[in-house]
Parts: C-alpha cells; structure tokens; sequence
C-alpha cells in the first residue's frame, strides 16, 4: 500500500524496544544510557580488580555458601561491565537494562533482609569508595540507580526497525 | 519478550568468559575453601599459651571494647583507626610479638578487616593471626 503524507507513523516495536514515549528528547534518553552504563562499568571494574574483597562483601550478607560468593565474585563484575556496555552501545540494550534492573531489585531487597537481621555489611557496590557508606545511602543510592534504569526500561533504545534490520 | 530473553541470555553467557579466564588466572590466589586461611587462624588455647609474646588487639567497637575485653587488650577499632593505631603502634607494638586480633563472634568479620589493615596497610612484619570465634570463644573458655 502506498503512503501518503499524512500517514500514520509507524507502531513502536515494543520487542524491539522502539520509543515508547516522544515527550522526553531522544538525546535525553542517549544522555541518561550513557551515564548508567558508566555507572555500572565503573562499578564492575573497580571489583574485577579485587574479586575475593567483593566475594567478601558476599559472604557478609550470609546467605551463600563461601564458594558460591567467590564464583559470584568473579562473575558478577564482568557481568556488570558487559550490561553497561550493552547500555552504552546500544547492542543488547533491552537484555542489559533488564539484568541490571533485576539485580538492583535483589540486592535492594538483600539489602533490606541484611540490615532487618542485624548484619554487618559493606554493600561493596563501588569498591573500597563505597565501603564505608551508610545504610541509608547504601539505600539512596540504590534506589537513585533503580529509578534509572526502570526509566531507561520505559523509554527504548533510540533505534528503529530500519537501523536493526 | 523472546528478543529480551535472547539479549539477556547473550549477556549472562557473554559474562561467562571473562570471569572463567579470571578464575583462571587467580586460581592460586583465591581462597576457594573458606574466607579466612585456616593458616590465619589462632584458637584460644593456643593464643593463650603464647603467653607475653602475644599482644591482643579488639578489633570490636570502642564501647564494646571499654564494657570488656581480653585482659592485656588494646582498642583499635576501625571507627578511630588513625588514631588508635598510631598509640598502639608507639606504646605496645613490638616487632617480635605475635598478634591477635579479635572481634565479637565466630560470623564477625572486623577482625579480619584489622588483621589485614595491618598486613597489608601498616606493613606490620609479625605474624598476625584471627582468634577464632573471638570475643564469645574466649568467654566460653575463661
């Protein structure tokens, strides 16, 4: 079928993760990406370089056996970096913004059970820079991180069927 | 949605590689059994028996520390670290003696934190070992 002019434009690709909403300038979305993939590169990085201190960080909140902190130690960093380059790049960007949500609701809610029980923990989220912060900015911080990342979720990647195809 | 899983999944085993070559490469430095060396580890018994060649460090907070603490004990908390450290590094330390260092419990893990500050910050040259189950072991075997 022909398009005229005034044609509609096309449906956003939900799967895809087009634009949900136009009120909010594409290069706001590109800005707040940029910054959150940064965030958690930098927040996987500074552990890669001392996985056993982060499988530490782990251990103090006593739910896992020793092993399985040490594994998570070495893992999750990585993991970290390659959703905030999945941020940055928009190469797998749903897939990433959907990890990173995930984690940030378990470790809130890890957070929270840890604190209830009385436990002395260091959330170890940024290294030794983040070591000494207090619970409720443990808090503050996560949720400033949360919020991002679900308005990242309901925005889109700025990409369309064109550029993927 | 399955375009998500397919990304996330992609992600997850992405992450998969490097954190292997890492495990790798530190396999000999990571302690894979337990957070703390059994090597670093001391039992009250045999801390004890060191007798004057020991010297005991609460790693526990200052209040806990003043409520009370191994006779011969001294406060360095890490809440006043600096502080802390630098009399006990004037008054008490000796290059000779073997350190102790302790917390509340079995499942604290100040002790560790002291013991390592020392190691690897102050550059202490004694043997510095954790007293294991700490502060409540010792109290069980007074």
């Amino acid at each position: 079928m022909k398009q005229t002019p005034n044609a509609e434009p096309p449906t956003p690709n939900a799967e895809l993760g087009e634009p949900r909403s136009s009120s909010f300038p594409r290069i706001l979305w590109r800005v707040v990406a940029i910054i959150m993939g940064g965030i958690f590169i930098y927040a996987g990085a500074v552990k890669v370089i001392d996985p056993v201190e982060f499988a530490r960080d782990i251990d103090n909140y006593k739910m896992l056996p020793w092993q399985m902190g040490v594994w998570l130690g070495l893992y999750l960093p990585w993991l970290e970096i390659f959703c905030g380059l999945a941020l940055i790049a928009r190469v797998l960007y749903r897939g990433g913004v959907f990890i990173l949500t995930a984690l940030m609701v378990f470790f809130i809610v890890i957070t929270i059970i840890a604190k209830a029980r009385g436990l002395d923990i260091s959330c170890g989220c940024f290294g030794h820079a983040s070591k000494y912060l207090s619970f409720a900015w443990h808090l503050v911080l996560d949720f400033l991180l949360l919020g991002g990342l679900v308005l990242l979720w309901k925005s889109s990647p700025p990409r369309t069927n064109a550029q993927l195809s | 949605m399955k375009a998500l899983l397919r990304q996330s999944v992609a992600l997850l085993a992405l992450a998969l590689l490097p954190a292997a070559v890492q495990a790798l490469y530190l396999r000999d430095k990571i302690p894979w059994q337990s957070r703390v060396a059994e090597s670093d580890l001391v039992s009250v018994e045999v801390a004890r028996s060191w007798g004057a060649n020991a010297l005991w460090v609460d790693a526990r907070p200052v209040d806990e520390f003043e409520r009370d603490h191994i006779p011969g004990a001294v406060s360095l908390g890490q809440d006043h670290w600096s502080e802390l450290l630098s009399q006990f590094l004037e008054k008490q330390w000796s290059p000779e003696k073997k350190i102790v260092v302790y917390c509340s419990a079995e499942s604290c893990n100040l002790a560790e934190d002291v013991a390592r500050r020392l190691r690897d910050e102050s550059k202490l040259p004694n043997e510095i070992r954790i007293l294991k189950g700490g502060w409540e072991a010792w109290l069980a075997k007074k």
